[in-house]
């Protein structure tokens, strides 16, 4: 296969990826929305720390958007790919944070003090999270393959596949967010 | 002892298969024919099986109907049942049609269009939208009326007017069914999963008035021609109420409450005359919920409204059975 | 492309790249599945034939605790409905019937020397035997495998105090199904990918055989689809494992006051029929492909309608999504939701209509050649008609009442599913037998199994109609608990009879499949006279596919019978002539 059908081919893997990703959170962001309309929905205010985490993996959007117009230009991109990943592990650690105030504000995941919109909170969070663990791998990958030059202005698949997958759990983050927000 | 013959048997019967087949191969190899193409022959054969098959197969349907057809449920008991039957009677009359008219179409073109000899040419025809538009729209005018008949009758049966029917609550769990009776406030009153427990098999919160003159029973009892409106709940798991004889079928989901809402139109005492002594309504239980699912049942009874009175006065109220106990 | 000079045996047979020993390894195990499947049918049936009765044979396969005294124990009667129905709707019939079609046939059908990512392709099939190692493990813990039927509803399938298996037996049905759905999304991903970029030079998406359509547009439906279940699962396993309410609320079990409260077992049901029901379909199209490409060579007749099948494809793809309330009309969802969900699945029943037709105009005119694949191709297109047409009194609301959960729904999915699907797997096998072993499969035992199994299965599955509009549940482990069935028993033994009958002459195929792959006849290239590109590849099989350049596509895949050529078909490679119309 030649670069070009080779760079088509996974791209489109990731986008079909992508499409399975959003019917699985489709899934559960229904599942919220045909429970919330029930009786005993109580809403819950959103933890501080995750509008940090907001902040932190849009920040790593627009790191990875410059590391690919960097690497067009030629030059080595990986000193904001590390960074990228260092927001991504911010963003990992402000949702933890944002999980203790929830159980401060006596709001759990289960038993005494859960409720269905707190444990639909905790469950959400959760999933995405583990997605953005796969984000952090795939960071992490192409940091390392950029540090050892594998990267050029013809080919730099890795940076573009990363930042294509970044960018999508950046935007889920945002529609899950701002859905948490208004229905939670 | 036995394993080991009959493994012996099975691994002689393969080895029996295997030689049948080379013995075969080797035959037609002497022949000098190729074993396993499909000859004329073997095109004459199969589609003449085909027609006989096809044929004994659609006589087959026809005397699986005449032999089971008394097997089947008895006309509906209830008002909407009727509709029921109709419209279900209407469906099978289309779709049986279709059933034969295609079968025969696929039959008869097998047995005309086979192969005869190499000269036997296909016609090349690759389409016709005309025609892909006409067996496009015929089936889909067909199946508006059936769908309009069908949501007409869903509708009579969904919407129907509850304003004068009389309550009764079918309560299921593993592996028996309970009815309560609303008394003469006709008002169910409350339950709490948190309740249930010893004489207090329901859960109802006997600090509700509505509570007290309630009667719970083992047998669930009908006025002939009354509207009735049955409420559905569940103790643990997802049952499911169906009562074939009057066409009704409803979950029970614990955490919620569902309905039904019928008329019956015909007592056990004229079922019996029609299907025989022993015949007896029942309410059977019709989503898997454990080992004695197949075992999950209530005695159903419709009478007159003499005897439906004087079976209730017997029955003991909710305030006499947990209350007087205390 | 890889280099494969320094091939191993485990690199050849076990972590192959190459799709055609992927393909197999799929078919293997599907088939070793479909006999474990089908095994624990007839085991059950005996009991709901001789209700009570002892049986040996009970014995010697579940042993003393889950069939004492040769009876089968009515919780081990439901692990078997609940396995038979897991196994052959997923193992089978997803996995073994797209597994290897899609596997074997895509790249050799569009022009490819291999699969986007052979690669994922491997995990792919990986993923899948991990996951039938659980599930087969599940079989022999001590409560017993998941029991709550395949679809597992909560609170049931959530609650071991309810029904033994939703113990451990639950649990590892979870894990292989989460198994399940990661292989079945990394072979989708390949599928889809592969036919939209690696088509070779003149083979335009209209050019393409139907049979990849087929594959193409399932392989959309599950990447679309599984992950909904996958959500429901994640959902019923934290209800499961650490206590939440999604499902379960206001339950008592065991004397017990549980402390869950505002869940909906109706939200799981809701969840998992948005998977279940394209799920079908996803396990139908692939049969509905196969059958095109057979009953056309065999007919030596072009596809009737090649464009209005490519669009009733599409047409019940898209509109599987929205018919899946047809399976919760008696749940006490709302009646107008149930008028929606009517309206919806009665009207897949067009294009399913408009796929028959074609099919039989197909035939018509045609020149039609009898081999065991044409024969379970036309036994695809009598079943899919039985079970297509008794589709439209399940999918009517107000009819639906009194069907739900009965025989007569039981009977009619067998027929689409175990009977119209298998016979497409089944056509599919004995088509593309030459091309995946390169020796033919035996004609004669091919026939003894297609007439057995044909005349046994509808003696298995049409009677169960008039079984469903006596009133009998499914799912029950005997009909003696109520007089009203009392009758039915003759019936029950007749289908248990056919049953025997059917699931022996099975022993025919397996031998014939593994007899012919090692003392087979040699097929030649083209055995059938087939225009697709797969029969241009040499016999032996190589990786790559062709030896030399990859042909390229001059015409569509239909030439059958075409004015103006000697031959009965023209393959696609050959170039148009001065003043032929393509088609």
């Amino acid at each position: 296969m030649n670069i070009k059908l080779k760079n088509a081919t996974y791209k489109q893997m990731l986008w079909i990826g992508m499409a399975s990703i959003t019917l699985f959170f489709a899934g559960l962001t229904s599942a919220v929305i045909v429970r919330s309309s029930e009786s005993g929905w109580q809403e819950i205010s959103m933890p501080k720390s995750f509008w940090l985490s907001t902040i932190a993996i849009i920040l790593g959007s627009l790191l990875l958007v410059t590391s690919k117009r960097i690497v067009k230009k030629g030059k080595n991109p990986s000193d904001l790919i590390f960074l990228t990943f260092v927001c991504g592990v911010i963003f990992a650690v402000c949702q933890f944070k944002g999980w203790s105030e929830l159980v401060d504000q006596g709001k759990f995941f289960v038993g005494e003090g859960s409720s269905p919109a707190s444990s639909f909170l905790y469950v959400i969070t959760f999933a995405h999270l583990l997605h953005v663990v796969g984000g952090l791998i795939s960071v992490f990958i192409t940091y390392t393959k950029s540090v050892n030059l594998k990267y050029s202005r013809e080919n730099y698949l890795g940076i573009e596949l990363t930042s294509i997958y970044w960018h999508f759990l950046d935007i889920l983050w945002l529609y899950l967010f701002a859905f948490l927000l208004y229905i939670i | 002892m036995t394993n080991v013959f009959i493994v012996l048997i099975c691994f002689l019967i393969l080895v029996t298969l295997v030689q049948i087949v080379r013995v075969g191969e080797l035959l037609d190899n002497i022949r000098q024919k190729d074993y396993n193409l499909v000859t004329t022959r073997d095109n004459k054969r199969q589609s003449f099986t085909m027609v006989i098959v096809g044929i004994a197969f659609l006589v087959s349907c026809v005397w699986q109907y005449f032999a089971w057809n008394p097997l089947l449920l008895p006309p509906a008991s209830s008002e909407h049942g009727v509709i029921i039957d109709e419209l279900m009677r209407f469906t099978m009359i289309l779709i049986i049609s279709v059933f034969f008219m295609l079968h025969i179409f696929l039959f008869y073109f097998l047995y005309k269009y086979k192969k005869i000899d190499d000269n036997h040419k296909a016609y090349f025809y690759t389409h016709n939208n005309r025609l892909e538009y006409v067996w496009t729209i015929f089936p889909a005018i067909i199946l508006t009326g059936v769908i309009l008949y069908g949501l007409n009758v869903w509708d009579q049966i969904t919407n129907a007017d509850t304003s004068q029917s009389s309550l009764v609550e079918v309560y299921g769990k593993q592996f028996g069914w309970n009815a309560r009776y609303p008394g003469i406030d006709n008002s169910l009153g409350k339950h709490d999963y948190k309740l249930v427990g010893g004489a207090n098999a329901l859960g109802i919160d006997m600090d509700d008035e509505h509570s007290l003159d309630d009667k719970v029973t083992r047998e669930l009892h009908l006025v002939v021609g009354k509207p009735v409106l049955m409420k559905l709940r569940s103790q643990d798991i997802i049952h499911s109420a169906f009562m074939p004889h009057f066409r009704v079928q409803m979950n029970c989901v614990p955490g919620m409450t569902t309905q039904f809402a019928f008329t019956p139109t015909k007592t056990t005492a004229e079922m019996k005359m029609q299907e025989g002594e022993d015949f007896e309504y029942v309410l059977l239980c019709n989503k898997i919920c454990g080992v004695a699912h197949y075992n999950m049942q209530m005695k159903v009874v419709v009478e007159t409204q003499e005897e439906f009175d004087e079976w209730i006065s017997t029955q003991k109220t909710l305030s006499e059975k947990l209350l007087t106990q205390k | 492309m890889s280099d494969h000079h320094n091939e191993t045996f485990i690199s050849k047979y076990i972590f192959s790249l190459d799709h055609k020993m992927i393909a197999k390894q799929f078919l293997i195990t599907g088939m070793f599945m479909g006999i474990v499947g089908m095994l624990m049918s007839l085991l059950f049936r005996l009991q709901l034939s001789n209700p009570g009765e002892s049986f040996a044979v009970l014995e010697w396969f579940l042993g003393e605790k889950w069939a004492p005294g040769g009876v089968l124990d009515p919780n081990m009667y439901l692990a078997l409905v609940t396995m038979h129905g897991t196994i052959l709707i997923f193992w089978v019939l997803t996995a073994g019937l797209t597994g290897t079609f899609a596997n074997f046939l895509i790249p050799l059908q569009i022009g490819a020397r291999d699969m986007a990512s052979g690669f994922m392709n491997m995990l792919s099939y990986w993923f899948f035997f991990v996951a039938t190692v659980v599930l087969l493990c599940s079989l022999f813990v001590e409560t017993g495998p998941a029991s709550a039927g395949w679809t597992i509803y909560p609170p049931l399938s959530a609650l071991p105090e309810a029904i033994p298996g939703s113990g451990l037996g639950q649990d590892l049905w979870l894990i292989a199904m989460t198994l399940f759905i990661v292989s079945s999304l990394l072979g989708g991903l390949n599928y889809i990918v592969t036919i939209l970029n690696l088509r070779t030079k003149g083979m335009s998406m209209t050019r393409l055989p139907l049979v990849m359509w087929a594959l193409f547009i399932v392989a959309i439906l599950g990447v679309l689809s599984f992950p909904v279940l996958l959500s429901a699962s994640l959902l019923l396993v934290f209800d499961r494992t650490f206590g939440t309410s999604f499902y379960l609320s206001d339950i008592v079990i065991a004397g017990e006051a549980l402390h869950h409260t505002g869940g909906s077992p109706i939200l799981f049901e809701h969840l998992f029929w948005f998977l279940g029901h394209p799920e079908v379909y996803i396990i139908l199209l692939p049969a509905l492909g196969i059958v095109s490409e057979v009953i056309s060579v065999n007919s030596r007749k072009p596809i009737f309608g090649y464009k209005a099948m490519v669009i009733s494809l599409m047409a019940i793809a898209f509109l599987s999504f929205i018919v899946w309330g047809h399976h919760m009309f008696i749940t006490g969802m709302d009646p107008f939701l149930g008028s929606v969900f009517t309206f919806t699945t009665l009207l897949i029943a067009i294009p399913s209509a408009v796929k028959v037709f074609n099919y039989l105009a197909t035939l018509w005119r045609g020149s039609i050649r009898f081999t065991p694949a044409m024969l379970f191709a036309i036994g695809f297109v009598s079943t899919f008609i039985t079970g297509g047409l008794t589709g439209i009194v399940l999918g009517d609301s107000a009819l639906d009442i009194n069907v739900h959960d009965t025989y007569f729904v039981v009977g009619h999915f067998h027929i689409v599913m175990g009977l119209s699907a298998i016979y497409g797997m089944f056509a599919g096998v004995y088509h593309w037998f030459p091309k995946m072993y390169g020796k033919m499969m035996n004609k004669r035992l091919g026939y003894i199994h297609f007439w057995v199994t044909f005349i046994s299965a509808y003696g298995v599955f049409f009677p169960m109609h008039f079984l469903g509009l006596a009133g009998l549940p499914r799912r029950y482990y005997s009909n003696t608990a109520f007089p009203m069935f009392e009758g039915l028993t003759n019936i029950n033994e007749i289908i248990t009879f056919f049953a025997i009958i059917g699931g022996l002459v099975q022993i025919l195929f397996i031998f014939n499949f593994y007899y012919s792959i090692f003392w087979g006849t040699k097929a030649n290239k083209n055995p059938w006279g087939s225009t697709t590109l797969e029969w241009t590849t040499p016999i032996e099989r190589i990786h790559g596919n062709w030896p030399g350049e990859i042909p390229t596509v001059k015409r569509w895949a239909y030439d059958y019978s075409k004015p103006g050529y000697d031959e009965d078909f023209v393959p696609q490679t050959e170039p148009i002539k001065e003043g032929e119309k393509e088609h």
